[in-house]
């Protein structure tokens, strides 16, 4: 097989507990986001859009949906001859039992002889569950400029929040001196986010070693990182400047769509040089009805909205009926909301409808209304 | 194995849209905000289970090559199916020369290299729906040499301009096809579109040609009917039907369809109407834009105020400007307080300081793709 410089792996084994209901029947990686995208869709445009041909996904968790969208990598442009996306499941082999990924390391671990096949000299770890543009390319520019064996993209987070995150602690030229997992007292607000370049030679001998300890959790964060830090290895944190958003609970992923709303927003998915890819619906134009009112509004292909919608995205399909009002609200794909109804603060799940006169959500809610269950209407 | 191959001719020389067709062929032609008018004639051919599908081409072929591609959005079986893209050039000096016929003798070979024994012809300048495959049933089961396709309209006087229009007997036989002269109300409009045996059609396309060298088929067809040697029958066609003829049916027909209970019909479900994506972001409608009766494609930015109106893919809408009854085509900036109405803005073109632009009811305004005004 033709040898391939940097070889993507994408971690889309999470199931995404913290968004209830979303994550039933898809896994996290294949949630809806933005009108018409899924969160997969970021690091796979983004793989597409940085020029590397190979990526794996690594699934796990409810991933019927999830693997049969990643297989058709014709979406995100990788179906050439020397392009693919492939769904890594854990598989029984010859010398193993079938066993599932018990870490994130374990995930590539188990695909060694996947990613022996295309010879890679470094191989980049993803997550499927954030929202943000990257060009790995430039990082990659830059783990090979400083000559590392790994380096690890980092974002300044509020140094209040810093506690949440994994931090780096660097030097002035970004060399990594000390790594800590969600530190109480945090020396430096630089988190990671779970974006790495190794050099695949280095890391093929360590995992190796990782897979028979019987002590390891078999994960980047726990044990190969701190491992390669007590090696002396060097690590460097390679700075990301733009927007990044992990979408792991309810709130954050209402966020992240209702920050599609502003004006230039940092997301800026209408750039033409480094657009998302995804699923083509084959649905109409938007359609906005005779007495409907928007006002700030995200709306995509196949909605029809014939009420008053405020400060909301719609989704692919979703509907909006006479007489009912949106605000502050995410509809996801097929949502409807039917006559007189009234949805304030809350994300639709999928399909799911709002009933006539039915009244949801409340302007002054703490936090945002998951609807995830159809509600009935009220005559 | 689907028992019909089909045809999608190309723009007939006697159809003429003003400004758009300076660009493209009519096929090409960009409509409601995302779809192309071929997408309607590929759509219903797959749709019908045909996946052979000839696609002719005379002018400007750029455009229409561009979209059509392999013919994979056209949900067609790339291994077992094939969208051929066939080009005709034999128009020779003069115009007259420029006829679906000698676009079918340039490329006979492909013809007779297709394995199915029946073959449906479709115009690239229509938009409807219909199931070829329950017509070429009908046609089968009637035991006709040729079954064509009409649509019975009540607006032929003043519509129609440049079509045919086909006569029938009680037992839906052809009588006469004729040029619509305008001079009834009510007629029935030929759809260009016909069924009959691959032998039979390669056999016509040549008597067509020996008749006379300027011949369309319809032009042999309607010589053909009076003579009574052939069985050639009408089926009515129900549903949405338009043909893009002249500017002003281009911009009717795209307002025709802001009627969501008429766009429903022809965009049903189960007959799903396939074209290129381009990746657009979903649009974004800013505070103090308003928004009233309009289909609006991905990709655009609207601050202002759209009404009654059609727009394409990445449109830029200004804060203050006012868009009405108009037919917006992609890429289009509309700036800060311009006013239109009745006005078809092609591509690319920049509306920024010519405050006011106003067309009739019934002859739209045109502004011509990528121009500054």
């Amino acid at each position: 097989m033709k040898q391939v410089n940097m070889l993507a792996m994408i971690l889309a084994g999470g199931r995404g507990s913290r968004l209830h209901e979303l994550t039933d029947k898809v896994a996290k990686p294949a949630v809806s986001y933005g009108g018409k995208y899924r969160i997969i869709d970021f690091p796979l445009s983004n793989c597409a859009n940085s020029g590397i041909d190979i990526v794996g996904v690594l699934t796990q968790y409810e991933s019927v949906l999830l693997n049969s969208y990643v297989a058709a990598g014709g979406r995100w442009g990788l179906d050439t001859k020397d392009s693919g996306v492939f769904v890594l499941t854990p598989r029984e082999k010859a010398d193993t039992g079938l066993d599932v990924y018990r870490g994130t390391a374990d995930a590539i671990s188990q695909n060694i002889d996947f990613i022996d096949q295309y010879d890679p000299e470094y191989l980049l770890i993803l997550s499927g569950d954030h929202i943000y543009k990257m060009n790995y390319a430039k990082m990659l520019a830059f783990h090979r400029e400083h000559n590392a064996d790994a380096t690890i993209a980092v974002i300044g987070v509020p140094m209040r929040e810093a506690s949440r995150f994994g931090i780096m602690n660097t030097g002035e030229d970004g060399k990594i001196v000390e790594f800590q997992e969600k530190p109480a007292h945090p020396v430096s607000n630089l988190a990671s986010m779970g974006i790495y370049i190794f050099n695949w030679k280095m890391l093929r001998r360590m995992l190796v070693a990782d897979m028979k300890d019987p002590a390891s959790d078999h994960d980047f964060g726990k044990n190969i990182i701190p491992q390669m830090l007590a090696d002396g290895r060097s690590l460097y944190a390679w700075q990301f400047k733009g927007y990044w958003k992990d979408v792991g609970t309810i709130d954050s992923l209402w966020e992240a769509n209702m920050d599609l709303l502003d004006k230039k927003n940092k997301l800026d998915l209408d750039d033409p040089t480094w657009k998302i890819y995804t699923e083509d619906a084959s649905a109409l134009p938007a359609y906005i009805g005779p007495d409907a009112e928007m006002e700030r509004v995200y709306i995509t292909q196949g909605c029809h909205a014939e009420g008053k919608v405020k400060n909301s995205v719609l989704f692919t399909d979703s509907e909006v009926r006479a007489g009912a009002q949106v605000t502050d609200t995410v509809l996801m794909p097929g949502a409807c909301v039917e006559e007189g109804a009234v949805v304030t603060r809350a994300l639709v799940a999928e399909g799911v409808r709002i009933g006539r006169g039915a009244v949801v959500g409340s302007a002054d809610s703490e936090s945002i209304l998951l609807v995830a269950k159809n509600v009935k209407g009220v005559d | 194995m689907a028992k019909a191959f089909g045809i999608v001719t190309s723009t007939p020389r006697r159809i003429h849209v003003a400004g758009l067709q300076d660009y493209r062929s009519a096929a090409a032609f960009s409509f409601l905000g995302r779809y192309r008018v071929i997408d309607f004639p590929i759509s219903n051919l797959s749709n019908s289970g045909i996946d052979n599908i000839q696609v002719y081409l005379n002018k400007q072929p750029r455009s229409l090559t561009e979209h059509l591609g392999t013919g994979r959005n056209y949900n067609i079986n790339s291994k077992r199916g094939r969208l051929q893209l066939l080009y005709h050039s034999q128009t020779g000096t003069n115009e007259l020369y420029n006829t679906d016929v000698s676009g079918f003798l340039d490329n006979m070979d492909y013809i007779q290299r297709m394995s199915p024994d029946y073959v449906v012809i479709e115009p690239c300048y229509m938009i409807y729906a219909q199931d070829y495959d329950e017509l070429l049933e009908r046609h089968i089961e009637s035991g006709a040499d040729i079954t064509m396709l009409y649509h019975k309209v009540d607006n032929a006087k003043d519509h129609f301009l440049s079509c045919r229009v086909v006569s029938l007997d009680k037992d839906k036989h052809i009588t006469s096809l004729t040029e619509n002269r305008c001079n009834a109300k009510e007629n029935n409009i030929f759809m260009d579109s016909y069924v009959m045996k691959k032998d039979l059609f390669i056999d016509l396309v040549r008597k067509t040609y020996d008749f006379s060298s300027t011949y369309s088929i319809a032009q042999m067809i309607s010589v053909l009917c009076t003579e009574g040697k052939l069985d050639i029958r009408g089926i009515a066609h129900h549903g949405f039907f338009a043909a893009i003829n002249d500017l002003n049916a281009y911009y009717e027909a795209n307002m025709d369809l802001l009627d969501i209970s008429m766009a429903e019909e022809l965009f049903s479900p189960d007959w799903p109407i396939y074209t290129r994506t381009s990746d657009s972001c979903p649009t974004q409608i800013f505070e103090g834009a308003e928004v009233k009766r309009s289909m609006i494609s991905n990709g655009c930015l609207i601050e202002g105020t759209v009404e009654n109106s059609v727009i394409g893919r990445g449109v830029v809408i200004r804060r203050g400007a006012v868009v009405r009854n108009s037919v917006l085509l992609a890429y289009c900036t509309i700036g800060e307080g311009v006013n239109l109405n009745n006005e078809i803005v092609d591509k690319w073109a920049s509306i920024t300081h010519t405050m006011k632009l106003e067309g009739e009811p019934g002859k739209p305004g045109y502004v011509k793709r990528s121009d500054v005004l």
